[in-house]
């Protein structure tokens, strides 16, 4: 495969400049009527949903973005504006491109029609003349595989054979810059994959790509750049691996957040506790953060009522609870130090933490003696820090092996 | 590019009233024709209507030289009127000039209602009426102004529509009232002198007036309401294409 054609970049495609949307309240006549004034006089809607809220942007040429963001963070809303579609409350939107856009499965597609007019309307949508569609019909019918269906009204298709010729018309309208929302996960397994071609070649053909997708696989697949809405801010923007593990991260604390709350209603407290639990090497920085592969080490200190020494637990979990490792001295043979008759100390060191990038806690718990009971449970989370490619939570040894 | 889109707007407002029935275009012709049988018989048998200054047996082509362009023009506001707020999913979702639907749907009911039009006027011929097809000429410029008239309305009311959807059971009234306040039915010399002196600022009676003289009588001489009027349309369109413009941006927020 070439790489991205060259383009002059003397102009960016598309540039937002401190957009807001404010969507007014019209759920009464009254309302409606109020806010068709103020418009007519020019002033904003006094009142409203602030769903975007100055966002600033540049997408040049050959770039690739993909915008990713909880539910009704306010995505959608962007790329509405970004085709189009809808204007602005505040600030500036810019484009000049051809542009083709897949915001909704069907859009423009009327149920009543066959697959063929829908087609020609799409088309002559996407900004093809009526000619060049008919020229390029054999090859839209080729992508989507309809096959006969296609004189048949499309409110007889399958969702995922209206997404087929929805994004086959796109395919053939050979556009610069492609604004698609979330379509592709309609389709079935091949027919994902045909489009993932389809797009990385038109990629390497040095076109431009913005997409939303909750696939967080896809957007690291297909881009390089990435925006996280959050709330209708861009909470982050940059390479698309920085800003993608962020956002999981994000996620994966939110769950866990949510679960430590249940866990405290239930509650668990116990003869032996843990007194301290801190790391004494290797996390840095108000983040807390380690680099991949480097030591770390955590200390607890443990009280025991009856001057027994306890046994601790060290267990490391992802970010949302997911447990990775864990391991309990008593199980090795390991009896904490007595620093006095009530007080122990242990520490656990590892080596070259195998972590792949992300958000992690780890957990300390004091047991009884025996090892029996879970007493006491304190968390310190951290980050793990790197640029690895490599899927999952941990990197295991390994070699590829490629002679006989 | 938008005038694919205009294209495929179109025939598809054409078939989606007509290709679907059984005879697709036939009823394009049969319709206004029956229409017209229907008035003949209920104006010149049951109520005897007639025109003073004109024979008995004018009065149903009098009525059919005005009735038909009335019925364009009014049909293709009111179905106009509510294009943007039925087109909500299309307008939300892809970005093409608004204004192509109410003007698609204005030009596709003209187009239809043109060919029934020169149905009506060549079986009027057939039965003996003297139609002047000379004053086609003229006559089509006129027709051309009510298009346009027409599509000034259309842009105004399916904008305003989307804020306003009371006007969607206001207009339908509005619209019969105009008709009646118009000279379609009864010439301008049978109304009272306050009411005829009203009626002289209907755009409606300037164009039904024109089309009979051009259609029906043989004397089309220029006046300066041939100035003033389609000077008036051309400045109200361009005024509501202003206006809906203004207004598309925000259509998505009220939809």
């Amino acid at each position: 495969m070439s790489g991205p054609a060259l383009r002059p970049l003397e102009e960016p495609l598309i540039t937002l400049e401190g957009v807001s949307k404010v969507y007014p309240r019209v759920n009464r006549p009254g309302e409606r009527l109020r806010a068709f004034i103020a418009l007519l006089a020019g002033r904003e809607p006094r009142d409203g949903a602030l769903v975007l809220d100055d966002i600033s942007l540049e997408v040049r040429a050959g770039e690739s973005l993909g915008i990713i963001g909880e539910n009704g963070a306010g995505k959608s809303t962007l790329l509405k504006i970004l085709t189009g579609v809808i204007s602005p409350s505040r600030g500036q939107a810019r484009s000049n491109a051809r542009m083709a856009a897949l915001l909704e499965l069907g859009a423009g597609f009327q149920p009543e029609f066959s697959g063929l007019d829908n087609v020609r309307m799409k088309g002559a949508l996407l900004g093809m003349s009526p000619r060049e569609i008919d020229d390029k019909l054999d090859q839209i019918l080729e992508f989507a595989s309809i096959g006969e269906y296609i004189h048949e009204p499309v409110k007889h298709y399958s969702s995922g054979m209206v997404v087929r010729l929805g994004f086959a018309v796109v395919t053939a309208s050979n556009p610069q810059l492609l604004i698609t929302d979330e379509v592709l996960a309609v389709g079935d397994e091949s027919f994902q994959k045909k489009c993932v071609r389809w797009l990385e070649r038109f990629l390497a053909d040095g076109n431009t790509l913005l997409m939303v997708s909750h696939s967080m696989y896809l957007v690291q697949k297909l881009c390089r750049k990435a925006l996280w809405i959050h709330q209708g801010r861009a909470r982050e923007y940059g390479e698309v691996f920085d800003v993608t593990q962020s956002y999981l991260a994000w996620h994966e604390s939110r769950n866990a957040f949510e679960r430590n709350q249940r866990n405290q209603e239930t509650g668990d407290s116990g003869l032996y506790r843990l007194e301290s639990f801190r790391f004494s090497e290797g996390v840095e920085g108000r983040e807390q953060a380690i680099r991949q592969g480097d030591p770390l080490q955590v200390e607890l200190k443990l009280y025991s009522p009856d001057g027994r020494p306890p046994a601790g637990l060290v267990g490391i979990v992802r970010a949302d609870g997911t447990p990775i490792y864990g391991v309990a001295s008593e199980v090795e043979g390991v009896v904490p130090r007595r620093v006095d008759d009530s007080h122990f100390a242990l520490s656990i060191r590892f080596e070259s933490l195998p972590l792949l990038p992300g958000n992690y806690a780890i957990h300390g718990h004091a047991m009884d003696p025996e090892g029996m009971r879970l007493c006491d449970t304190a968390e310190l989370r951290f980050r793990v820090r790197g640029d690895s490619r490599e899927l999952g939570f941990v990197r295991l040894e390994h070699r590829w092996i490629t002679e006989d | 590019m938008s005038s694919g889109i205009f294209t495929q707007l179109v025939l598809r407002a054409i078939r989606s009233d007509y290709l679907n029935n059984l005879s697709g275009f036939a009823w394009l012709i049969l319709q206004p024709l029956m229409l017209l049988a229907v008035y003949a018989f209920v104006f010149t048998v049951i109520f005897k209507a007639r025109i003073p200054e004109l024979e008995p047996s004018a009065f149903v082509p009098f009525l059919a030289v005005a009735f038909w362009p009335w019925t364009a023009f009014s049909e293709s506001v009111l179905r106009a009127s509510n294009v943007v707020t039925a087109n909500a999913a299309l307008i939300g979702k892809v970005a093409f000039p608004t204004e192509l639907l109410p003007l698609s749907v204005v030009t596709a009911t003209f187009l239809m209602h043109l060919v029934g039009y020169l149905a009506v006027l060549i079986v009027l011929q057939l039965t003996g009426t003297e139609i002047h097809w000379l004053g086609l000429l003229p006559a089509a410029i006129i027709l051309v102004f009510l298009y346009l008239f027409a599509a000034a309305l259309a842009l105004i009311f399916s904008a305003l529509h989307v804020f306003v959807r009371d006007l969607g059971q206001m207009l339908p009234p509005l619209m019969t009232f105009w008709f009646f306040m118009s000279p379609i039915l009864y010439s301008p010399s049978l109304l009272p002198e306050g009411l005829a002196s009203l009626v002289r600022w209907n755009p409606i009676a300037w164009f039904v007036g024109r089309l009979r003289d051009a259609l029906m009588f043989d004397g089309f001489s220029p006046e300066w309401s041939d100035l003033i009027v389609p000077a008036a349309v051309l400045l109200l369109g361009l005024l509501a294409l202003g206006f809906f413009r203004r207004m598309s941006g925000h259509f998505e927020d009220f939809l």
